[in-house]
């Protein structure tokens, strides 16, 4: 809970709070209606002296009609079903609705109040499909999450299984690509799934200051997915909004890897290596930390190779001897390749992220569910049996939940 | 796509109106065209003549009896879009287009001949910004050519009705339609394209007549490494959305074999993201007919932020010798350039409130911008004059060769809060990059004007509560017709302004009034029918008891 209030905090003290935040986000109606419908119904409704229907008198009572008339076109009316995004026309209904926002939602359209007592009318209401969680996952998320003929594979992968199950729904995944490209980072591509409502959760975000608020208001393009509209092209960019995350599930740390016949010391830091032929992982972070808190002798002997599975394929070829990366960077090579010569030290860099799970600040009572569970699942072991399971090295979740933006100081005396 | 659409009154009607039209020669020539003008009996080219001037010798109608003017007949066009269609006329039969109907009358007593309907996708209303409509056609050597929403070229057989050809321009559903209406210049019909809201790439195109093959396409907006690509300076992409509509009809000089065509606004509109002229959005463009190859241009808001397109007519005319092309254009300036090579002779303001810009310098062209067009650009908020209405909408003017008189709708006062912001491309949904609304008067919205066409100095105005989105008619009988959004088909003393007739058409007018002869008799026709960019964007509530609902009017005096 201190997580979803401390990034509430962070929203609202950047951007302010919406006038109908509780209720839907008017200004984006407004706009939704401009570009969809105004040009047939009229700007704020008023179509005088044309044949288009009066919007302004539609009953509220009708909202299926509406929405069959809106998908499938009625009269002189053409269908928008094949590229109105379903939360657009959700905004554009309760635009109609309010009268352009001039009256107040009718009582069933409101947010409806979580009960102790009527578990499925909440989850109706939280989640994009009644009954259903559906969360987005990377195909290509190593130990992560990976996609099989039937379901996945992955921590994650059981994480939003072991959630669905305990909240009584169904799971649905929904598999994307992720693309490593100059325009894409994997977080700008969470913030864009999650935006245009592909999905309802995805675990994997990485506790960073900057992720959690520094791509409200900006756009971003949707990796491919599986169920991707085909009229989407790939420079189809989103508009982000604020998400919500839960509780932390465990943490990405990185740690030495070695080559097994050439080791025989005690690593309590990066300089510790020195005397080995040490692989730099070039443009991540771990490559950064090795070059600057390694010795001036064991950085002028190092390798730098790109980063990816082949960092590691090459170590196991004899290219250099250890590394620092990502432990789940490892476990993926040690899943991949049976025979190893490769082991993982017990020492950790002190700077890591934990892991938790991302959603619209929209879905944010999903947390009411989600954040005990991933709780009871740390304490009672179940969510390291999970890990093990999976072929993750699993480590706990640690304080502060949320890392701060890495300063120069951190990146040479943090070690 | 399959298409077999024609519909006859009969067998009956068939006859009739065969034995009307025994000996008519459907074949309008070249020459004919030309001289569209000094042939009151006919109709053959969009602004009655090449030149756009709409201005008629006919003075049988005139300040004196106008008051005696009455309905001869009226044909239901039946279709409640808003109706802005061209009538042509030859060999005493009218030719009336609807976005999904083209007919054909008989124009002395309204009945129809024929009646070809249109055919396109349920989803191409998607992609119409301003109103559903389509503004005429061409008619040469037997056939009537038009274009349709979906943006397609056709040819009709005008005795008949039945298609001849009909060739796709382009996909419409990547924002793409057509409301213009075609013209033929040297031999070769010349289109255009709306979409200027939706992020296209503007075109002019040339097709063959006798065949639907298309002979030219020439962009309004370069690519990279084309003559004009260097007025893109985002240094991106740009261009492939840039705008440059081309969606009324251009004017054509004969002797100097010279087509003139306006374009429309860069887009978005938000300026700051393509620095830059932005050649050749809000120009006006003179082309060689044969090959679509630009002569030379002149661009109007050059890095335009407003969505001042300048499409409006270009109204050809010979002023003190000089041979000159007038647009009244959305930014409130009245352009008079010399025709045959662009250069700009004056610039006047023809409406009251223009906060843009301080005038149109002549030495080199250009508008002298103030802060409000910077700022504009910047991404600050502002409220801009004219609006993106423009001082005069679409609806074209006439000017009086004799008088040496415009006479324009223009809208008054209206201006518009706006802010630029980051655009969103999906294909087919509006692309504004704005955020705007609009700044109205207290008074009166709209003013038919008389001006000097090189001073812009005012010889008489008549304000409507309204803005009056109708074409304008100037006669040598001393009179200007017009009509109103509330449906009065309206005539005025064209020397002092003193409205002098009126008759209520039932729908709002948003049409082309014309003037003919036949057999000694002088008709007005307007087609009337409320609707399009006023009624739908400016949210005017007094214009909700007014039905929609199209009409052919004819008027001729009563005997």
């Amino acid at each position: 809970m201190l997580i979803r209030l401390a990034a509430s905090l962070c929203f609202l003290a950047l951007f302010g709070a919406p006038v109908f935040a509780e209720d839907f986000d008017l200004t984006k109606a407004k706009r939704t209606y401009k570009d969809f419908c105004s040009h047939c119904h009229g700007i704020d409704m008023v179509n005088p002296g044309t044949s288009s229907y009066d919007l302004r008198k539609f009953p509220a009572d009708q909202k299926d009609r509406f929405y069959t008339s809106v998908n499938k076109g009625r009269g002189d009316m053409p269908a928008w079903g094949d590229i109105l995004l379903p939360d657009e026309l959700d905004l554009l209904w309760k635009y109609v609705v309010t009268r352009g926002g001039k009256e107040p939602l009718p009582k069933e359209e409101a947010a409806v109040p979580a009960t102790d007592t009527d578990q499925t009318q909440q989850h109706g209401s939280l989640t994009t499909k009644p009954g259903t969680l559906t969360a987005c996952l990377a195909k290509n998320g190593g130990v992560m999450s990976s996609r099989r003929a039937k379901g996945g594979a992955g921590l994650d992968y059981a994480l939003v299984t072991a959630l669905a199950d305990q909240m009584g729904l169904a799971l649905e995944v929904e598999w994307f690509e992720s693309e490593q490209e100059e325009e894409s980072t994997p977080i700008r591509e969470l913030y864009a799934l999650l935006a245009y409502n592909v999905c309802d959760v995805m675990p994997g975000f990485a506790l960073y200051e900057t992720s959690l608020s520094a791509f409200y208001k900006t756009r971003a393009a949707l990796p491919r997915y599986d169920n991707k509209p085909a009229h989407l092209g790939p420079e189809f960019q989103v508009d982000l909004e604020p998400i919500s995350v839960s509780d932390p599930y465990a943490r990405m740390e990185m740690g030495v890897v070695y080559r097994t016949p050439e080791f025989e010391r005690e690593i309590t830091q990066i300089a510790d290596m020195e005397g080995l032929k040490i692989g730099v992982e070039q443009g991540t972070l771990a490559g950064v930390l090795t070059l600057r808190q390694g010795t001036s002798k064991m950085v002028a002997d190092s390798i730098t190779a790109n980063p990816g599975p082949d960092f590691l394929w090459k170590m196991e070829q004899g290219a250099f001897d250890a590394a620092l990366v990502t432990v789940g960077a490892y476990d993926f090579h040690k899943k991949q390749n049976f025979v190893s010569t490769l082991a993982l030290d017990e020492y950790r860099h002190p700077i890591g992220f934990n892991l938790s799970v991302a959603m619209l600040k929209s879905r944010r009572d999903l947390l009411d569910q989600i954040d005990p569970t991933i709780n009871a699942m740390i304490a009672d072991g179940r969510m390291a049996a999970l890990a093990k399971k999976n072929k993750v090295t699993f480590s706990s979740p640690k304080e502060p939940w949320v890392q701060s933006n890495l300063t120069m100081e951190d990146i040479l005396l943090r070690r | 796509m399959k298409y077999n659409c024609i519909k006859r009154l009969g067998l009956t009607a068939t006859i009739i109106f065969g034995v009307a039209n025994a000996g008519a020669v459907y074949a309008q020539t070249a020459d004919e065209l030309k001289n569209d003008t000094s042939d009151p009996s006919s109709i053959l080219t969009y602004g009655m003549g090449y030149g756009q001037q709409r201005h008629s010798s006919l003075d049988m109608v005139n300040a004196d009896n106008v008051g005696k003017l009455a309905p001869a007949w009226a044909y239901s066009l039946a279709d409640t879009r808003g109706q802005e269609s061209f009538p042509m006329l030859y060999d005493g039969v009218m030719y009336v287009t609807t976005h999904n109907s083209t007919v054909a009358l008989d124009a002395v007593t309204g009945r129809q001949i024929w009646k070809s309907v249109i055919e396109y996708p349920a989803e191409t209303p998607r992609v119409a910004c301003c109103g559903i409509v389509n503004r005429g056609s061409a008619i040469y050597g037997g056939r009537l050519f038009r274009t349709t929403l979906d943006a397609h070229v056709i040819a009709l057989d005008m005795e008949t009705g039945e298609e001849v050809w009909r060739t796709k321009s382009i996909d419409y559903k990547a924002g793409y339609s057509m409301t213009v209406a075609p013209t033929i210049a040297d031999g070769v019909l010349i289109t255009g394209i709306s979409g200027g809201e939706y992020g296209i790439r503007g075109y002019l195109e040339g097709y063959d007549p006798d065949t639907g093959e298309r002979l030219w396409r020439t962009y309004t907006v370069p690519a990279p490494g084309e003559p004009g690509s260097e007025t893109w300076k985002d240094g991106g992409d740009a261009w492939q959305r840039g705008g440059g509509p081309t969606w009324l009809t251009g004017s054509y000089d004969p002797e100097l074999n010279t087509v003139y065509w306006g374009t429309g606004n860069a887009a978005s509109w938000n300026a700051g993201l393509r620095p830059g002229d932005n050649l050749y959005t809000s120009t006006i463009l003179a082309l060689e007919p044969k090959t679509g190859a630009i002569k030379w241009h002149y661009q109007t808001s050059p890095n335009d932020p407003f969505d001042y397109d300048a499409t409006n007519e270009l109204v050809l005319a010979t002023i003190d010798g000089r041979k000159v092309i007038m647009q009244a254009n959305r930014n409130g300036f009245f352009y008079v350039l010399d025709r045959t090579n662009g250069e700009l002779l004056a610039a006047p303001q023809f409406i009251d409130k223009v906060n843009w810009a301080t005038g149109i310098d002549l030495a080199t062209g250009r508008p002298m911008d103030t802060e409000v067009a910077t700022k504009a650009r910047t991404g600050e908020q502002v409220t801009y004059y004219p609006s993106a209405f423009g001082g005069k909408n679409w609806s074209p003017m006439a000017y009086n060769p004799d008088s040496n008189t415009v006479f324009i709708n223009t809208f008054k006062d209206v201006g518009m809060q706006y802010k630029a912001v980051e655009p969103q491309y999906r294909p087919g949904v509006f692309y504004f990059g704005a955020e705007f609304a609009w700044a109205w008067p207290e008074g009166d919205r709209g003013e038919l004007r008389a001006i000097d066409p090189m001073t812009g100095d005012v010889k008489w105005a008549d304000s409507s509560a309204l803005p009056r989105l109708a074409g304008v008619l100037s006669t040598a009988g001393n009179l200007v017709f017009t009509g109103g959004q509330t449906g009065e088909f309206e005539a005025f003393n064209a020397e002092t302004g003193e409205a002098l007739w009126s008759f209520n058409t039932g729908s709002g007018i948003v049409g082309q009034p014309v003037t003919w002869e036949k057999d000694g008799k002088q008709y007005v026709t307007v087609v009337n029918g409320a609707g399009a960019v006023y009624a739908l964007f400016s949210g005017d509530e007094r214009l909700a008891t007014v039905p929609p609902g199209g009409n052919v009017w004819t008027f001729a005096l009563v005997e």
